[in-house]
């Protein structure tokens, strides 16, 4: 186990100077303009945040206001019962909900749920492991899709709200089936 | 559906702002207009000529909680400043003090700039030549109203200029991986990737045709992602659906390997797992690698069935870019 974990470790830490220095080297091998290349590649760098920015801004500001408004404090309360009646516990329905949304704001539960809990219990445990597990799903969408001008989402949305309630529970079970 | 959920989303927070916000005009929780009851201690005896004296404010527990309603604590004694001019007199808390509700609110609704509680006051001023230190006073605020929908709408400012600050923090890394990815597909990296890849993927992302780059892209994506590169990942995983994207007939409609590599990256398996997370928790992380390696292990395999069942829907397959050549409406 450990020296599992002292390899991925170590694998970690190695992939990205593996890249930025392997690719490089690996066209000098095979004989490409390296610098050229890579400067004509990195053009795209300004253009697609440029891309991103409408999608982002129209994003993030619809999710500030939600935010604001204080409406994810009457969905917490609505969705207690219903939650609960499937083994969910309560204190963890915010970390559900603001999850999808954004990701500094459910950082900030898992960081406040440490302060009120403590490290090793296992409501924290359940919020780390969410927050590892899921994605911003909406930011997500509005970066990917954005640097290529997708509209039309489709089954987008649906498909990975769905995952992410589905580790969400799964975060409950599984911590629950190795540390309860 | 994006649709919806936006104008959803803005809509019901217009709904909840005002729900509150009557509910404060109703209950009149900042209680508009009635005058708080406090104490000066001046450090120096009272001089009504001095134009600025520095002040202790104590608030009494029992009558701020019977005055708002409420039934937390309030610091006794807070640091301020009492300004006399020919106008007036006003009560300023010190900047940046840690206050209790409803005070705090009444603070960033009417000296947001400054963030200091102030406010009209009035009081006996001493007669005679007896030296007063302590004076009870009472102390109003400006009216506060709509307190829910001025937070909506900053908000939205807000986060318009949050939007800004990370579409342009992302450009040098985009663009240092938008130069390195150039250099591995002229050398014939990706393509390497792609036979190396291709006898697996092909079930996943039927659309692509055979030894395109995109499958080459999206390997690389998701092994970032496996790897808790989220640096990197953003990049390659943008490169990656570019490369979808030439196959796409229909420019502004998502093509069903699109979603699928979307859910994918959103219940991406985790082996290192999240920097934040690593940053928030500290060592502590290690304990949950096996529960986050499960936990993601099985939500990918419900994020790509649920993407491949939803795809073979009605509606979706209505829509799909591959199948209707015909623009709709």
């Amino acid at each position: 186990m450990e020296t599992v974990r002292n390899l991925i470790d170590l694998v970690s830490v190695f992939v990205l100077p593996a890249f930025i220095i392997g690719f490089p080297i690996y066209g000098l091998l095979k004989k490409v303009p390296v610098y050229e290349e890579f400067v004509e590649g990195a053009k795209e760098g300004f253009t697609v945040a440029i891309k991103i920015l409408p999608y982002l801004v129209a994003i993030l500001f619809a999710i500030g206001m939600f935010r604001a408004s204080g409406a994810m404090d009457f969905l917490t309360q609505g969705l207690r019962p219903v939650l609960s009646f499937i083994g969910f516990p309560s204190e963890l329905v915010p970390m559900a909900i603001v999850r999808p949304l954004t990701g500094s704001g459910s950082a900030a539960i898992v960081a406040e749920m440490i302060q009120q809990y403590g490290e090793d219990s296992l409501l924290v445990k359940m919020a780390a492991t969410m927050f590892g597990s899921t994605e911003t799903t909406f930011y997500v969408i509005a970066v990917y899709f954005g640097a290529v001008q997708v509209k039309k989402t489709r089954h987008a949305v649906p498909a990975g709200l769905f995952a992410d309630i589905a580790a969400m529970l799964l975060a409950v079970y599984i911590v629950r089936l190795l540390f309860g | 559906m994006l649709n919806y959920i936006w104008a959803g989303l803005i809509v019901f927070s217009l709904v909840f702002a005002l729900i509150y916000d009557i509910r404060d005009l109703n209950q009149d929780t900042y209680r508009n207009g009635q005058p708080l009851p406090v104490t000066m201690h001046f450090e120096e005896p009272y001089d009504a000529s001095t134009r600025r004296l520095p002040v202790h404010v104590h608030i009494n527990q029992t009558e701020f909680q019977r005055l708002y309603g409420v039934s937390h604590d309030v610091d006794s004694i807070y640091a301020g400043t009492l300004v006399q001019t020919l106008d007036g007199r006003q009560l300023q808390f010190a900047k940046d003090v840690s206050l209790p509700e409803p005070l705090a609110t009444i603070r960033s609704m009417t000296s947001k700039r400054e963030n200091d509680l102030r406010g009209p006051v009035s009081f006996e001023a001493a007669a005679g030549g007896a030296a007063v230190t302590r004076v009870p006073a009472n102390l109003s605020f400006a009216r506060v109203r709509f307190v829910k929908l001025t937070a909506i709408t900053q908000a939205a400012l807000d986060f318009a200029q949050t939007a800004v600050t990370i579409a342009i923090g992302l450009i040098g890394v985009l663009a240092l991986w938008m130069g390195l990815l150039r250099i591995a597909e002229t050398a014939g990296m990706i393509h390497l990737l792609v036979r190396f890849a291709q006898p697996v993927f092909r079930r996943l992302f039927p659309e692509i045709p055979k030894d395109h780059p995109a499958t080459g892209l999206i390997i690389l994506n998701l092994s970032a992602n496996v790897l808790g590169l989220g640096n990197a990942a953003t990049p390659l995983g943008i490169r990656a659906m570019e490369s979808l994207q030439e196959l796409n007939p229909q420019k502004d409609t998502a093509t069903n390997s699109m979603v699928l590599l979307l859910a994918m990256n959103t219940a991406s398996v985790q082996i290192v797992p999240p920097s934040l997370l690593v940053a928030i928790m500290g060592l502590q992380v290690n304990q949950l690698f096996f529960s986050i390696l499960l936990t993601t292990f099985f939500s990918l395999i419900i994020a790509v069935v649920t993407a491949k069942f939803l795809q073979r829907t009605k509606r979706f397959k209505a829509s799909d870019p591959l199948l209707t050549n015909q623009p709709e409406g």
